[in-house]
């Protein structure tokens, strides 16, 4: 399989009133075609920022650094009218809250066909007949109607079903997913996530799953990056990660997931702490204040971004399990 | 009116059967029928006015002269000149309206542009923007209208500015009265909106800006723009009145505003003078505004479905 994506020290930052913010440091990521990767991390956490920054959708208050390949092609010097040529074609994005990623007032079928007419160039039959099969792949029930319907006359698995059909619609290669289960109901979340799985194998589609579930990532993607501070932490094959865990902080976010056979009353786990603050470069690791393995050298000196020689990369002095 | 459409496509097709029953039933208040007949009216005069069988608006009938309402022949009757007061206040309407309708679909058309726009793109054409309709808007709109009028349309004995001069430049100073007003509105609008998940949404998939602006930006704003420019028809037509009233608006009683001024003088001998012409104004101003307050009543209702 060929490389369809490849990030290279990227950085991102923000201007802020209190200074430079460093919402992603750094992070080097690499995704082969029909290749699925997690980035997991707490809130603040810079995942959400490096899908964006990755597709160019960020605000003017943002400075992107680094190099960005997309198919063998620079595309992080290319101009902005060369980089939308690619939005929608070659990496689409689903959004978090599919409540507020649907416009109000304008009908279902019009906000599928947007993209079918604008950027294939479908007449208006066409891109009807194309939402219906979309629709009818996504599992939407009597998706004729459907068309006609207002976004407030849907559920909220029905709306990110409706995103994802709009996400798709052009064949994108690389499908970014933002968060796509944490605004719906548990029972809804395992559906969504089957159907991208299941529309990923059709399509031959990559995609990069933003979430701060451990657990939704588990089953649903080949490659994990976890993501504490900016800073990409520990970076595995799915499996490995789970089998051999390097990092105390990847330890620390497993563990907080309640779990059902703890005694009725127990306190939630959950990481003492804060983040540190991203506009200020402290020394030291970025998570020693908050872990439980801390020792001198920790709060000294930030650790760099190893290998285990396994493909597996983690950014720690004393991973769990010791180092090799 | 948009509104009334996009609402009522909302609600009826197919939702529930028992919902579309209970929107059938319910009714619009009856002010939606008083108001907006009041309004048909004025905009049937003025288009329908010439062909109605009536006297000459500018003719005066020296047998009648400041005859009272329901002489024969003369329904509303006359002037203390002779003039018809119907004829005039049908005549006027065409001026009254077309005047302000012209203003506010010109001016809200550009302001609302430029607003849109500005938000939109934000930065420093923004910047620009906002400053100069801050500016716009420091000056009093009379003061304005007033200068624009006695420098463009300023008339003297020897070479008179013709009726329809006045107009024109009535036309534009109403105009630039209402760009920075509705502008604002638009722009503030906009904002609220530009920022929502289904802009990026949209973006992400590669649709161009003014593709967006048309397509997910002006179905949301539109209703804004549209209860503020019922209530700017309003004022505009208050404000041709008060032009008149200073003697340079449209001059020879052939608005609304300039019969009101023709005729002040005569009040004590034929009040319908006066009180006719205010009466109209004061209907389309109270329609208009009612108009305004009902679709920012249902731009309530739907934002708090949504």
């Amino acid at each position: 399989m060929s490389t369809l994506l490849k990030l290279e020290n990227l950085n991102v930052s923000f201007r802020t009133p209190r200074g430079q913010l460093k919402a992603v440091r750094d992070v080097t990521i690499e995704l082969k075609a029909g290749e699925s990767l997690g980035v997991v991390g707490e809130s603040g956490s810079g995942k959400t920022v490096l899908s964006r920054a990755t597709m160019g959708l960020l605000p003017s208050t943002a400075t992107r650094t680094g190099t960005i390949w997309y198919q063998g092609q620079d595309i992080s010097s290319l101009p902005k009218e060369k980089v939308r040529e690619l939005w929608g074609v070659g990496m689409a994005m689903i959004f978090q809250d599919p409540m507020t990623a649907l416009n109000p007032v304008r009908r279902i079928g019009s906000q599928v066909t947007e993209s079918l007419t604008v950027r294939l160039g479908m007449d208006k039959k066409a891109a009807r007949e194309r939402a219906i099969e979309l629709l009818k792949r996504v599992r939407i029930p009597d998706p004729e109607a459907m068309l006609r319907k207002f976004p407030y006359q849907l559920s909220g698995g029905m709306r990110q079903r409706i995103m994802i059909a709009i996400a798709v619609s052009c064949n994108p290669e690389l499908l970014f997913a933002d968060e796509p289960t944490t605004a719906l109901d548990v029972t809804v979340q395992a559906q969504v996530l089957e159907l991208l799985d299941e529309l990923r194998e059709e399509f031959n589609t990559a995609m990069i799953l933003v979430t701060h579930d451990l657990g939704v990532v588990a089953g649903h993607t080949d490659k994990i990056a976890v993501m504490y501070a900016g800073d990409l932490v520990e970076y595995a094959p799915t499996t490995e990660l789970f089998a051999n865990m390097k990092m105390p902080y990847t330890e620390a976010l497993l563990k907080s997931i309640p779990r059902l056979e703890t005694p009725t009353g127990t306190r939630l786990p959950v990481i003492e702490g804060r983040l540190p603050d991203p506009t200020k470069d402290e020394p030291g690791c970025p998570f020693a204040n908050r872990c439980p393995y801390v020792q001198d050298k920790c709060r000294a000196e930030k650790p760099p971004l190893k290998s285990d020689g396994n493909d597996h990369f983690y950014r720690c002095w004393f991973p769990i399990g010791g180092n090799k | 009116m948009s509104e009334q459409t996009t609402l009522t496509a909302a609600e009826s097709p197919e939702a529930t059967p028992v919902k579309t029953k209970e929107k059938k039933v319910r009714k619009r208040p009856i002010g939606f029928y008083i108001a907006g007949s009041w309004l048909g009216l004025v905009v049937l005069a003025a288009i329908f006015g010439p062909l109605l069988p009536l006297p000459q608006w500018d003719e005066s009938f020296y047998d009648y002269l400041g005859a009272r309402p329901g002489t024969s022949g003369h329904i509303l009757g006359t002037t203390q000149d002779g003039y018809d007061m119907l004829a005039g206040l049908v005549n006027g309407a065409k001026i009254s309206a077309s005047v302000s309708f012209v203003a506010v679909l010109l001016g809200g058309g550009i302001g609302s542009f430029i607003g849109v726009t500005s938000a939109y793109f934000r930065g420093k054409f923004d910047m620009v923007v906002t400053s100069i309709f801050n500016v716009m808007l420091s000056i009093p709109n009379l003061v304005l209208s007033l200068a624009l009028l006695s420098v463009l349309a300023y008339s003297d004995a020897d070479n008179p500015a013709t009726t329809s001069r006045r107009v024109m430049v009535l036309m534009l100073s109403l105009t630039l009265v209402i760009i920075p007003i509705l502008g604002r509105i638009a722009r503030a609008s906009t904002l609220q909106w530009a920022g929502r998940e289904f802009v990026l949404a949209s973006k992400s998939m590669g649709t161009r800006n003014f593709t967006i602006i048309r397509k997910h930006i002006l179905p949301n704003v539109a209703p804004a723009i549209l209860a503020i420019g019922f209530l700017a028809i309003g004022s505009v037509i208050i404000v041709e009145g008060s032009l008149s009233i200073l003697g340079i608006g449209v001059p020879g009683g052939a608005s609304w505003g300039s019969m009101l001024a023709n005729g002040r003088g005569n009040i004590a001998f034929s009040p319908h003078e006066v009180y006719m012409p205010s009466l109209c104004i004061a209907f389309t101003v109270i329609s208009s505004n009612w108009f305004g307050d009902y679709v920012r009543r249902k731009l309530d209702l739907r934002e708090a479905k949504i």
